[in-house]
């Protein structure tokens, strides 16, 4: 099995950031470009990611994420932080556009990611509401407020929605993480 | 962990994965055990992955500026390549590969050097899918050049100054190229030495796949000491039929976009040679 590209970045290797850049480069483009409407912000967020990226490869552990989860990751929370510095987005798709079957369209990055595509079968397993709300912050990049403002859901249930979808899609992906949070079920 | 440290762990992690926490949410959140847990922002990511449409591609500008970035965060022995050292110590295809990824679309101010070339501007081109894998070999570049030099096929052009007077009038040798083995070799003297805190010669590939105005950027290298030296060919995309080749001075490191404000050397390929089998 082929070192991967993280762990070359890590120990120097500087061929290693052209292959990371052909791998990757178009997923955190497209991260960015999918939460910031303004193409600047989107490729500052960008290149802060990547320096994030170069600078975090030590810490990727191939056994708990693959290469594009952990490198999604660190490019959505560069993204959100920049949002929150310039304020966030305007939404610009139609919130019935945000909403989707999970798994509904051709995604690309479902071939290059394991926990993808056990990502998207999690999604199908959740309540719709909950699935809504998870799709909503996480692919729409709309805060809760925004949320239980343009759907008319409680804030409190909006929270609660993100927080046991996502504990569930975590479990669903053997992401056990340092603290036991096991899924509570309680009426909403 | 007290019960309410838990669910203050848990609020925090889940809104830092789907909406991002303040500066005090941050460290709040810093300050509890079990803050480090990625999991959450796992999962977020690959809802994120699973939900988001066919990848766009990275422009070619911000590929350039973020492989720019990375040179001084990835590279720890960077300051190996910038500092003086004989070229011909450099082996086959270990040279940093890294500054210039590709070429954004350029300019067209040009220093008017009199020279009856297509260097209008230096632009960015498509990175190749396939990037020619390096080839370790023991011989040192200088063999490997002459090795090269005698194959029959091989693209062959001769430097010539690109000024007529001055500090790089002299500049002589001549390039070897294999569009098959996507390797190739500069053999150079009369260049200056240069201070590599200060600048870097540059080397660039005009060739068939990306045309004149966008050449391909060969690698950078430093020259330590006089004589003749030879330098591996470090072709950032797979060339094609190079038509000529140019070594410029930047700055260290090297650059994505020359503004071509200096030009060492310069050598035309005369003659159009068949491919090498």
């Amino acid at each position: 099995m082929a070192e991967p590209i993280l762990k070359r970045i890590a120990a120097g290797d500087k061929n290693a950031v052209e292959d990371c850049l052909n791998a990757y480069g178009g997923l955190v483009y497209s991260i960015a470009r999918k939460l910031m409407s303004n193409e600047a912000d989107a490729e500052d967020a960008v290149q802060e990611a990547f320096i994030d990226i170069w600078k975090n490869a030590a810490r990727y552990d191939e056994g708990v994420a693959s290469e594009a989860t952990f490198i999604a990751m660190i490019a959505r929370r560069r993204v959100i932080d920049k949002m929150r510095s310039i304020g966030r987005r305007i939404a610009t798709d139609p919130i019935e556009e945000m909403v989707s079957e999970p798994g509904s369209t051709d995604h690309k990055f479902i071939e290059i990611s394991a926990e993808a595509k056990e990502a998207a079968e999690a999604l199908k397993s959740l309540r719709p509401e909950q699935q809504k709300v998870l799709q909503l912050s996480i692919v729409g990049g709309m805060s809760h407020q925004e949320i239980a403002e343009t759907t008319g859901i409680p804030l409190g249930t909006v929270k609660t929605h993100a927080r046991r979808g996502l504990l569930r899609v975590r479990e669903v992906l053997g992401l056990g993480g340092m603290t036991d949070f096991e899924p509570k079920e309680a009426a909403i | 962990m007290t019960e309410k440290d838990r669910e203050l762990l848990l609020d925090l992690l889940t809104r830092q994965a789907t909406e991002g926490l303040s500066p005090e949410e941050s460290r709040r959140l810093a300050a509890l055990e079990g803050s480090d847990d990625d999991s959450f922002d796992l999962a977020a990511a690959a809802v994120m992955m699973a939900e988001l449409e066919p990848a766009r591609p990275l422009p070619a500008h911000l590929r350039a500026k973020i492989a720019a970035d990375a040179l001084d965060v990835v590279n720890p022995n960077a300051e190996s390549f910038r500092r003086e050292k004989s070229v011909d110590d450099i082996p086959p295809k270990r040279t940093p590969l890294l500054a210039w990824l590709g070429w954004a679309v350029a300019t067209a101010a040009i220093v008017a050097l009199g020279l009856n070339i297509a260097m209008t501007r230096f632009g960015v081109p498509e990175i190749a899918k396939n990037p020619p894998s390096a080839t370790p070999t023991p011989m040192t570049p200088t063999q490997a050049h002459d090795e090269m030099m005698a194959e029959p096929g091989m693209t062959v052009a001769k430097w010539e100054p690109a000024a007529k007077t001055g500090e790089m009038a002299e500049v002589a040798g001549d390039v070897v190229w294999s569009d098959k083995q996507q390797k190739g070799y500069v053999k150079l003297s009369g260049l200056p030495k240069n201070d590599p805190n200060a600048s870097t010669y540059q080397l660039w590939i005009f060739e068939e796949n990306q045309g004149d105005k966008t050449p391909i950027d060969g690698g950078t290298f430093n020259i330590s000491s006089n004589g003749e030296v030879v330098i591996p060919i470090d072709a950032k995309l797979a060339a094609k039929n190079p038509s000529m080749f140019a070594v410029t001075v930047e700055r260290p490191g090297g650059v994505v976009v020359s503004k071509r404000e200096k030009v060492a050397a310069l050598a035309k390929v005369e003659t159009s040679r068949p491919p090498d089998a």
